[in-house]
């Protein structure tokens, strides 16, 4: 193994952010409907896990998890996200990092934890519906989605469906790496590429 | 990329991204915040004339005004369930669509080298904006092969007869991850050869540079900004 951290790293890490993040991003679009917006955190991770378990097993230094969570943040910033994301995804990076490296980049246990941890970022997305920033969030969403859309949403978001949510973030993200682990032992592993 | 006589400095076009996000984001829809936003929409419609991507810009046009219209016109006229997925989709259209529709902008107006570039002046760190450009041209990249995948998938009768979600993305996506796995081969092979690995300060070969134009839309951009969070 390698000890240098090169652009070879850092063109892994663009080629497979783009794709971790489109997938992502087209189930994400789920989130129109109310109920599949409180239940994204469970199933985006469980589709995007699949992309992220072949980047993680050709992530082989530390610092990888770290700026793919940055360009995600970063992406959903300039689009209108609000500010905590960053926290979140640059906090989900570094843990990723720390259960990667304790499984040395090479175990496949690991690397689905590290699916379970990284998809923790999703939170950073729907903080706004909790804690300080709730109030003033719906009152600008009346606005423009309409008291009904507003009633919905606060009625399925209670505080508790927050910490709720941290629940399904790992659990769909444990189904999405066991998933990945799967479609890489079935396709990849027999050609090689891994 | 494609030849424009209006030509911004990619620092501009950040600024006006981030501009277009925070007032879309933010505003209201009554007064000086109906003002802005009115700027905000018209904005990615006016770039993507400049270079002459017509068909993104009709697409624009039609999508985002059936949102607005559909939500002016049957915000009041249906409710329940149905009112709710139809006024979440026309929000989203309406809230992130100028956002989305001016990042394409900027991906395809910007070339990999102006945008490094332009990132290094502002002292970015090369550990994001290497990834960052790569990605950038990964995206349409993907969007080919998803649908060379759908052709292929067509052309031997899978596709409409696949019943199992799961089943389908395994099919789309195992193919889309092998051209990742090869694709970050190439672009590892030719940014050796191009010397992206060499530890030095690189040399640039386009021309980046803050005009005066910039200056103005600059200024303009965060006029609006300012405006927007004092009323």
């Amino acid at each position: 193994m390698k000890k240098k951290f090169d652009v070879k790293d850092l063109i892994t890490v663009g080629v497979f952010t783009a794709l971790y993040f489109v997938v992502t991003f087209i189930v994400a679009c789920l989130g129109f409907i109310p109920i599949f917006m409180v239940l994204m955190p469970l199933i985006g991770p469980v589709f995007s896990g699949i992309p992220l378990m072949l980047y993680f097993s050709k992530i082989k230094h530390f610092g990888m998890v770290t700026i793919t969570g940055i360009i995600i943040a970063i992406l959903m910033f300039v689009t209108g996200h609000p500010y905590p994301i960053f926290i979140f995804c640059i906090g989900a990076g570094l843990i990723t990092e720390l259960v990667l490296r304790a499984g040395n980049y090479s175990s496949i246990k690991h690397c689905v934890i590290g699916s379970a941890t990284f998809s923790l970022w999703l939170l950073g997305m729907v903080i706004a519906f909790f804690f300080g920033f709730r109030e003033s969030y719906f009152a600008y969403l009346v606005d423009g989605y309409g008291q009904e859309y507003v009633d919905a949403m606060m009625g399925y978001t209670p505080t508790w469906v927050f910490f709720a949510m941290i629940v399904m973030c790992l659990v769909g993200g444990l189904i999405g790496g066991l998933l990945g682990a799967k479609v890489l032992n079935k396709h990849f592993r027999k050609a090689g590429m891994i | 990329m494609s030849k424009s006589w209006f030509k911004l400095d990619p620092r501009t076009k950040l600024m006006m991204l981030i501009t277009i996000g925070l007032i879309m984001m933010s505003g209201t829809n009554v007064g000086m915040d109906y003002a802005l936003r009115l700027v905000c929409v018209t904005l990615p419609f006016v770039m993507l004339l400049t270079i002459g991507n017509y068909r993104a810009m009709i697409w624009y046009v039609l999508i985002f005004f059936g949102a607005v219209l559909f939500e002016g016109l049957w915000l009041t006229k249906i409710n329940g369930v149905l009112n709710i997925i139809v006024m979440t989709f026309c929000g989203v259209i309406t809230r992130f669509g100028p956002g989305y529709v001016f990042g394409w902008y900027v991906v395809r107006s910007t070339s990999a080298s102006e945008f490094i570039t332009s990132m290094e002046r502002m002292h970015f760190p090369g550990a994001i904006t290497i990834p960052m450009a790569v990605m950038f041209r990964y995206f349409p990249t993907l969007k080919e092969d998803y649908s060379s995948i759908h052709d292929a998938m067509r052309m031997r009768e899978i596709g409409e007869s696949v019943k199992n979600p799961f089943v389908y993305i395994e099919y789309i996506l195992v193919p889309l991850m092998m051209s990742t796995v090869q694709i970050a081969n190439d672009l590892s092979a030719a940014s050796l050869s191009k010397g992206l690995g060499v530890n030095r300060k690189r040399t640039h070969i386009c021309q980046i540079r803050m005009t005066a134009l910039d200056y103005i839309v600059v200024v303009v951009m965060a006029v609006m900004l300012v405006l927007s969070f004092v009323y």
